[in-house]
C-alpha cells in the first residue's frame, strides 16, 4: 500500500520506518525538507500532492492549530485525498479539534481516525506504542494492519475524539505521577535518605509504577536530558483542562500540575525532561 | 458627545442609560431589539447594525459577552473606516485577545481602548464602575468623558490590552477571595460556630475586605441571586489560567479556584452567584 506521512521528529521518523520496513511505499511532505534526510520515501510538495498518492496517511505533528492547517489548510491534505482514503493523526490535540477535521473530511467521503499514541520515543523505535483510537470502527479495521506495524496495544475507545479523550487521561495519570514521585524524592532527600535506595525500596511494593522505574531513576541520578520534552506535557494539560472545564469536571489535582509545568517552562526547562518537576520543587 | 453603544445587557444597558443621563447623544444597538427599548425610551437613537452604531460618532463603546462577539462588532466598526473614531471594549476578554482586536482597528485608522469594569450591575446602575482602561493617551483622553459618566474609580493602566490585565488580576482576587469567605464560613459551620458572629469579629481586623462585608453577609442569608453569575467568573478564571499557560506563570491559588468554579457550572450552579461556591463546599465536606 501507498503510505503518506506528515510529521518526522522524534516520534515519526521511527514510525515512518517501521511502515517503510513493513514492505509499504512510503511518501512524505515536511514543512522543512531538510527533516527528511534519508528516509527511503518519495518526495511530495504539499500535503495536496501527497494526498493524491497515497491511500492511507499519518500524521505526527504538535498542535491543533497545525494538524487543521495541514489537513484543511491551502494545499492541505483535503484538496488531495481521494474519497475512501484515510487520515490517521497520531499527534495529541484537542478533542474537538479532532472531531473538527473528521466532520470537514467528512464531507469530501475521506475518513479520519484519531489515533494517539503513548509509550515516547523509545516506545516508537520498539514499535511498542499503546495507540488509542477514534473513528469508524471499520476504518480502524482497514488500517489494523498498518498500526499492528507501529504499536501492540490498539483500542479502538469510541467515535471520533475519544481517542484524544483516551490520551488526555493517559497524559493526566501519567504526569501526575511524574509530579508524585518528584515529591516524594524530594522529600527523601530534604529528610536525608537517599534517594536512590528509596526508589528502590518503592519498586517492589503498591507505589511501584513505569513513571517511578524510568522518571524515578532520571531523578535519582539528576539526568534531566530528554526524554520527553516537558514543553508537550505543558501543551497537552493545556488541552486537559480545556476539556475538562468543557465537560464541567473538576479536576484540582490537574490544575496544581499545570501549574508548576508552568513554572518548569518559566526556568527554561521546557526542552528538558518533565523529571525536571523535581527541580521546580527544589526552588522553593 | 456622539456615542454609539452596543450591547444592551445587564451591564450594559444601565452604562447607557447613564451616559443619556450625562448628556451624551447615544446611538445604541443590540442584537435582540426588545434590548434596545428602554433607551429608545429614553432618548436614544437606534440604529440597524453595529457599523450604523458607529458611523458619525466621535466615541463607540461594546459591552458584550466574550471575545468571538467582541471581535465581530469591532469588525463592523472598521468598516466604517472613519479616522479619528475611538472604539471602546469594556467586557471581560483576554489580553492577548483584545490587543489582536486594537491591532486591527489600527489598520482602520481606528483608535481602540481596552476598559473593562468592575463593580457589578449595582455599580453601573449607580455609575460607579471601576474602570480599567489600555490605550493610548490621545484614545483614553478622549474616551474620559464617557467613563466618567459610568465609573468612579477610573484609571489609565497603560497600552493595549493592560486594562485587561489589570480585569484578570481583579477575578483572580474577587475569585480568590469569595473562596475564602465561603471556606472560613465552611470552617466555622463544621466547628459549631456562628459564622455570622465570626464574620462580625473579623470585619474589625486585618481579614476585612468588601467581599467579606457584602458577599459574606449574601452568603449568611443564603441569597444566591446573581449579582455576578458563577459561569462569568469562570470564563474570567479561565482567561487568567489561560494567559498564565501561555506565559508561563505559577498560580496555584488561582487554579484551584478555578476548579473549584468549574464544578460549579458543572453541577447546575452556572446562574448562581459566585458565592454559591459556598454550597459546593458545604456538599463537599457534608454539611448540607
Amino acid at each position: 500500500m501507498k503510505v503518506g506521512f506528515i510529521g518526522l521528529g522524534a516520534m515519526g521518523r521511527p514510525m515512518a520506518l517501521h511502515l517503510q520496513q513493513a514492505g509499504h511505499e512510503l511518501a512524505v511532505w515536511a514543512r522543512r525538507p531538510e527533516s527528511i534526510g534519508d528516509l527511503p520515501a518519495s518526495i511530495c510538495a504539499t500535503p495536496a500532492e501527497l494526498g493524491r498518492c497515497c491511500d492511507v496517511v499519518f500524521t505526527v505533528i504538535t498542535s491543533s492549530a497545525d494538524v487543521e492547517g495541514v489537513a484543511l489548510g491551502k494545499d492541505g491534505l483535503v484538496e488531495g485525498l481521494a474519497p475512501g482514503s484515510v487520515l490517521v493523526d497520531c499527534s495529541t490535540i484537542a478533542p474537538d479539534a479532532a472531531r473538527h477535521i473528521a466532520e470537514k473530511l467528512g464531507e469530501k467521503g475521506i475518513h479520519f481516525l484519531d489515533a494517539p499514541v503513548s509509550g515516547g520515543e523509545q516506545g516508537a523505535i520498539d514499535a511498542t506504542l499503546a495507540i488509542m483510537a477514534g473513528g469508524d470502527a471499520a476504518v480502524l479495521d482497514r488500517v489494523r494492519p498498518l498500526l499492528d506495524c507501529l504499536g501492540k496495544r490498539i483500542v479502538h475507545v469510541g467515535p471520533n475524539g475519544a481517542g484524544q479523550v483516551a490520551k488526555a487521561c493517559n497524559q493526566m495519570i501519567m504526569v501526575a505521577a511524574i509530579q508524585a514521585a518528584a515529591e516524594a524524592m524530594r522529600l527523601a532527600a530534604a529528610a536525608g535518605v537517599d534517594c536512590g535506595k528509596v526508589r528502590q525500596a518503592l519498586a517492589g511494593g503498591s507505589a511501584a509504577s513505569r513513571v517511578l522505574d524510568v522518571m524515578g531513576e532520571r531523578m535519582v541520578r539528576r539526568d534531566f536530558s530528554a526524554g520527553i520534552e516537558a514543553r508537550l506535557h505543558h501543551k497537552d494539560f493545556g488541552l486537559v483542562l480545556e476539556a475538562a472545564r468543557q465537560s464541567g469536571v473538576a479536576v484540582p489535582l490537574a490544575a496544581v500540575v499545570a501549574q508548576q509545568l508552568n513554572a518548569l517552562t518559566a526556568q527554561g526547562w521546557g526542552r528538558d525532561d518533565t523529571s525536571s518537576l523535581l527541580r521546580v520543587l527544589e526552588l522553593a | 458627545m456622539k456615542i454609539g453603544f452596543i450591547g444592551l445587557g445587564i451591564m450594559g444597558r444601565p452604562m447607557a442609560l447613564n451616559l443619556i443621563k450625562g448628556g451624551h447623544a447615544v446611538t445604541v444597538w443590540a442584537r435582540r431589539a426588545e434590548s434596545m427599548q428602554p433607551l429608545l425610551d429614553a432618548g436614544a437613537k437606534g440604529a440597524a447594525s453595529p457599523a450604523e452604531a458607529a458611523r458619525g460618532n466621535e466615541l463607540v463603546i461594546s459591552m458584550v459577552a466574550d471575545a468571538p462577539d467582541v471581535a465581530e462588532v469591532m469588525r463592523g466598526v472598521a468598516s466604517v473606516g472613519q479616522p479619528g473614531l475611538v472604539a471602546v471594549d469594556m467586557s471581560t476578554i483576554a489580553p492577548a485577545a483584545a490587543r489582536k482586536i486594537g491591532e486591527e482597528l489600527a489598520l482602520a485608522g481606528v483608535d481602540f481602548v481596552d476598559a473593562p469594569v468592575s463593580g457589578g450591575e449595582v455599580g453601573a446602575i449607580a455609575g460607579t464602575l471601576s474602570i480599567m482602561a489600555g490605550g493610548s493617551e490621545a484614545a483614553f483622553a478622549k474616551a474620559k468623558a464617557a467613563f466618567e459618566c459610568m465609573g468612579k474609580n477610573i484609571v489609565h493602566v497603560g497600552a493595549s490590552g493592560a486594562g485587561q490585565v489589570a480585569k484578570a488580576a481583579n477575578q483572580i482576587v474577587t475569585g480568590m477571595g469569595v473562596l475564602a469567605v465561603a471556606e472560613a464560613f465552611a470552617f466555622a459551620a463544621k466547628n459549631g460556630v456562628d459564622r455570622s458572629k465570626v464574620r462580625e469579629a473579623l470585619l474589625g481586623g486585618f481579614a476585612y475586605s468588601k467581599i467579606l462585608e457584602n458577599h459574606g453577609q449574601r452568603m449568611l442569608d443564603r441569597n444566591f441571586k446573581p449579582g455576578f453569575k458563577s459561569w462569568m467568573h469562570e470564563k474570567d478564571l479561565n482567561i487568567v489560567m489561560q494567559t498564565a499557560h501561555e506565559l508561563g506563570l505559577c498560580l496555584p491559588g488561582s487554579a484551584a479556584t478555578a476548579q473549584m468554579f468549574s464544578a460549579m457550572v458543572g453541577s447546575g450552579m452556572g446562574e448562581d452567584d459566585s458565592i454559591a461556591v459556598l454550597k459546593l463546599l458545604e456538599r463537599l465536606s457534608g454539611q448540607e
